[in-house]
């Protein structure tokens, strides 16, 4: 008995150490995952971007293009909505863990070079290992910030007004160039007395929208420092918008509350949206009719204000690969291959050797480069302005200050008032 | 066995030491117990481990780094800088904070006693015996096994949305108010009917309650005539208030920290709100906007502590109140 229950004593040691072993394992197990050489010379990199499943399948099927031609390299992928993206990123970038190489836009390069997590580009292009040359619209220009090439613009794209189309027929509405933001007003009022919907989703919430229209008046939403408006000028925008809510003319702000995330245009609870206008390849698959574009309102029927947007390849300053993420960010851009893969999705492929090897044949991505030849040849387009750390935060807290208007919540004097503190905050002046 | 090695006298030791290996039986067999009971304690620990690095490593460490940061201005990226009490003289500030205190208060004030109410009417019903009861009782209970869970939540937001099945039941009673997962003021409502309906969790708590009640004090009140509610009131429910007390504090609690179904939804697809014009923005959501959405970690473990304390205080002065209502056995002998 005595000796019976030694034993049982001792098996009982050993399981309790190999529980032990077993969670010390786990850490290990864990604490390893973080390299990524390998014996025999391949490098494997982490390559992340936001976007929904479509774009997915498209880039993974880049993805095994490239490592066909680059056996030595193996990429890692990982994705997730925009908003989630981001806050991934910034987890795993304060964690001294980005992504080697990410999907980026113009209003972060300034904000993640602050926090020193972008790799100057510079070095590997003088070393050879990415080509600058031959990029459309003086896109190579775009991800550069104080000297230093922050991203790579994969593609572009531009302010539209993503139109209902045939709620646009019934309506009578035929937006041409140069039509006036008083023709815009007169058409939100045919779309919802004529067809009983309201005309726009939600304009006055838009900040790149907004943008444009300060653009058309000699200002902008950002200067290098702060925001380059005033507290008159916003009230002005937000007053026309409270009457245009309260007249139906945008979209009932409780009902497009209820269909996020999918788009008030799509849900057909508004006859047009002011977006990116590659949006209208996710709006087509969305929703059941179909989307056009159409250009941005005038104030002085010339000028648009607008600009070329830019999605961008950028990598992580901690990456033990530069020479790698380099050879990727060169084939992303530049294949011919890639493009036919693409289409538009990012936007109209920045180097012309994509742009060639891509002709639409399906009408809504026909519709996107005519509408980006239209610009061009219309002369509007301008040079960007830049977006200061923080300008991510000023987009969401215009967004849903500008909701909360629109429900009724804030008055707009108070609307405007809590968006100039907010931004203040974001912006640290 | 641990108690056996406390309880031998300072004495033994001392034989033991004497005569290690030879002594007299019993002081052999007792150093025995103390080598076991070492080796018991060791086993026990070991046992406890994964535990115990994980208790450390995963809460007390983060725990109290959170409480370091609080006092700093912390993005994430840069090292944290030491301000003082800034981001408490912040938050208490800043109106978005006020109204996430204010939605949550609300959320508490209102669904916690309506959750309890219904759990103690249900329990009752369910506590006498009748065909089915386990049945009932299963089928009352499963909501709050799923009712946390994300798919629940995306659920309730469609249901409450226009042109759905609350919607239409409104205008079927013929008020049309709309869909309340759209309307500011009526989202933190749909909010409160989705903790009401998990109201199983305590709902079992309160059945066990009820079957330690001992029926003769029944039997001697029908004796004296009493009516079934002069029964509840002067018997059930002071023989079932520990365990009301304990339903009380852990809901209370768990409502505080009310997140996945807020954010949920709320949506926060668009900016970084949670519910049309910030309505379901409770306490956590707001704390975790302020933490991942605009990397103020610092002023987000400032609110996490200020959540802390807010429920410290809130569970004391449960606590405190309970002297005035809940009846221990002891005390009625």
């Amino acid at each position: 008995m005595q000796q019976g229950r030694n034993v049982e004593r001792r098996t009982v040691l050993k399981a309790a150490g190999a529980s032990l072993a077993v969670a010390g394992l786990g850490a290990t197990a864990t604490a390893c995952g973080g390299g990524s050489g390998s014996g025999d010379g391949t490098v494997t990199i982490r390559y992340a971007w936001w976007g929904a499943q479509d774009r997915a399948e498209r880039i993974n099927r880049t993805i095994a293009l490239f490592e066909k031609k680059f056996p030595k390299i193996k990429v890692k992928t990982d994705f997730q909505p925009y908003l989630d993206f981001w806050k991934k990123f910034n987890t795993q970038a304060s964690g001294g863990n980005p992504p080697d190489v990410f999907q980026n836009a113009i209003g972060f390069l300034r904000k993640y070079d602050a926090k020193n997590v972008l790799l100057d580009l510079g070095e590997q292009v003088k070393a050879g290992n990415l080509s600058m040359e031959g990029f459309r619209a003086g896109l190579e220009k775009f991800g550069e910030i104080d000297g230093k090439l922050l991203g790579v613009p994969v593609g572009s794209n531009s302010m539209a007004l993503v139109i209902d189309k045939p709620v646009y027929t019934r309506a009578g509405v035929k937006p041409e160039m140069g039509w006036t933001w008083d023709d815009f007003d007169e058409a939100m009022k045919k779309i919802r007395d004529r067809t009983g919907r309201a005309g726009d989703s939600g304009m006055y919430g838009v900040m790149y929208l907004y943008d444009l229209y300060l653009r058309q008046n000699g200002k902008a939403f950002f200067t290098e420092k702060g925001l380059g408006f005033t507290e008159a000028d916003l009230t002005d925008w937000w007053t026309k918008a409270e009457k245009g809510v309260r007249a139906g003319l945008y979209a009932d702000a409780r009902k497009v509350a209820q269909i996020k995330p999918k788009s008030a245009l799509s849900a057909e609870l508004a006859g047009s949206e002011f977006t990116w206008d590659n949006f209208t390849v996710r709006y087509t698959s969305e929703g059941k009719s179909e989307y056009g574009l159409a250009p941005i309102p005038t104030t002085d029927g010339k000028k648009t204000g607008q600009y070329l947007g830019s999605l961008m390849l950028s990598a992580s300053r901690r990456t033990q690969h530069p020479e790698e993420v380099a050879q990727f960010i060169d084939f992303m851009v530049h294949d011919p291959e890639v493009a036919k893969i693409m289409g538009y999705d990012r936007g109209v492929p920045a180097t012309q050797a994509q742009y060639d090897a891509y002709r639409p044949t399906d009408p809504v991505n026909q519709a996107i480069a005519a509408y980006e030849e239209s610009l061009v040849e219309a002369g509007v387009l301008e040079t960007i302005t830049p977006h200061p750390a923080g300008a991510d935060i000023c987009e969401a807290a215009f967004l849903r200050i500008a909701e909360e208007l629109a429900l009724g919540k804030r008055s707009v004097d108070d609307a405007v008032k809590q968006f100039f503190t907010e931004s203040k905050t974001a912006l640290g002046s | 066995m641990g108690t056996a090695v406390t309880h031998a006298p300072a004495m033994e030791d001392l034989t033991e030491d004497s005569e290690p290996r030879h002594g007299p039986v019993n002081s052999a067999g007792s150093a025995a117990l103390k080598r076991r009971g070492r080796r018991e304690n060791l086993a026990g620990y070991l046992f406890m481990s994964p535990w115990i690095a994980g208790f450390l490593l995963l809460t007390a460490g983060p725990m109290a780094a959170s409480l370091y940061f609080a006092f700093t201005d912390y993005n994430l990226f840069d090292a944290p800088r030491w301000i003082g009490l800034d981001n408490f003289s912040e938050m208490f500030a800043d109106p978005r904070w006020r109204h996430s205190v204010r939605v949550t208060l609300w959320y508490v004030v209102v669904g916690t006693p309506i959750k309890l109410i219904l759990a103690l009417g249900v329990a009752l019903l369910l506590a006498q015996k009748r065909r089915g009861q386990a049945f009932y009782r299963a089928a009352f209970y499963a909501p709050s096994l799923i009712g946390a869970s994300v798919s629940i939540a995306i659920v309730w937001k469609a249901i409450f949305s226009d042109d759905a099945a609350v919607d239409r039941a409104q205008r079927f009673l013929g008020f049309d108010a709309g869909g309340w997962a759209g309307d500011p003021d009526m989202i933190i409502y749909s909010l409160v009917a989705l903790t009401v309906w998990q109201f199983g969790a305590p709902m079992v708590i309160f059945l066990a309650g009820l079957k330690q009640v001992p029926r003769e004090l029944y039997e001697a009140a029908d004796v004296d005539g009493a009516g079934k509610l002069r029964q509840f009131w002067n018997i059930t429910l002071p023989m079932i208030s520990p365990v009301l007390f304990f339903n009380v504090l852990l809901e209370t609690i768990h409502s505080f920290q009310i997140f996945s179904s807020a954010y949920i939804v709320g949506g926060g697809a668009g900016g970084n709100a949670c519910g049309p014009a910030d309505g379901s923005m409770v306490y956590t959501c707001y704390l975790y906007v302020q933490g991942f959405e605009n990397s103020r970690m610092g002023l987000a473990s400032a609110m996490a502590w200020m959540l802390l304390i807010a429920v410290a205080l809130v569970t004391a002065v449960l606590f405190w109140s309970q002297k005035r209502w809940v009846h221990y056995e002891e005390d009625a002998r």
